[in-house]
């Protein structure tokens, strides 16, 4: 699974980087991510999750081929 | 004279909602001009010389493309519908961005004033909240902070949920 990741996580992670292993679903994925970083926990709760350009929800079944991106709240503007 | 009516805006789709370069606003309002419009509001979102307290050089803004230009253009249509909008644009800078330019601008046109107004206000609020943009700050000291995310979430309880300026209802 090929992880992005933007903004304030980018001080945790690298912007891009790959997982091995069954993650099913985003409440998996942050689990796995906060065992690499514990660090990163707080703003990985804040974080919406998208693949293929859209937002996704922690029901979505993840599959080792999806490219997720992990998306900080926004501060545009 | 004869007096013929402004060309008709290009479509939001030739307006890009991302800009690497520096925003052309005064190009950008030039060409909002529609005849069935009687006003025009432009918003510019600019980088301010300070904040909490602390000096800022400029602002760095990230995105993530393919979604925050999906989303803006989404925005847009849902704006243009709800307020019967003549033109409704926004354009937001990626990259660095110096204080005293403009990071994002929103321009709507609309027969009276009130909807281009509260279009506008719409359109700024859900840009902040919702697109996947980011913006690192960096200060006069030399530190860098991404910053200043909304943080609706500590009170809707929802990370999708958000509380915007523009709707007096949903204000805490």
């Amino acid at each position: 699974m090929k992880i992005h990741v933007y903004a304030g996580l980018k001080d945790y992670f690298q912007s891009e980087f790959e997982l091995r292993g069954e993650i099913a679903n985003t409440d998996e994925l942050r689990a796995v991510l906060v065992k690499i970083n514990g660090n990163a926990g707080p703003l990985l709760s804040t974080c919406r999750f998208a693949v293929e350009e859209g937002f996704i929800d922690k029901s979505f079944k993840l599959n080792a081929h999806d490219t997720v991106v992990i998306i900080p709240p926004s501060s545009g503007g | 004279m004869r007096m013929t009516p402004s060309s008709s805006y290009p479509p939001a789709a030739e307006v890009s909602a991302l800009s690497a370069e520096p925003l052309d606003v005064v190009g950008l309002l030039s060409r909002a001009h529609h005849p069935g419009a009687g006003a025009v509001v432009l918003f510019s979102g600019e980088v301010r010389n300070s904040n909490r307290g602390q000096a800022v050089l400029g602002l760095e803004y990230e995105a993530y493309g393919p979604l925050a230009e999906r989303l803006i253009g989404e925005i847009l249509a849902e704006a243009r519908e709800k307020w019967q909008l003549h033109i409704a644009v926004a354009q937001h800078r990626i990259g660095r961005v110096a204080v005293g330019d403009s990071a994002v601008v929103v321009i709507t046109a609309s027969a009276h004033r009130s909807e281009a107004y509260a279009a506008n206000r719409y359109i700024i609020d859900r840009i902040k909240h919702e697109a996947p943009i980011w913006k690192c700050e960096h200060y006069a000291d030399g530190t860098k902070e991404w910053g200043n995310n909304c943080n609706c979430h500590t009170v809707t309880g929802d990370i999708h949920k958000h509380i915007y300026e523009s709707d007096p209802t949903q204000r805490p």
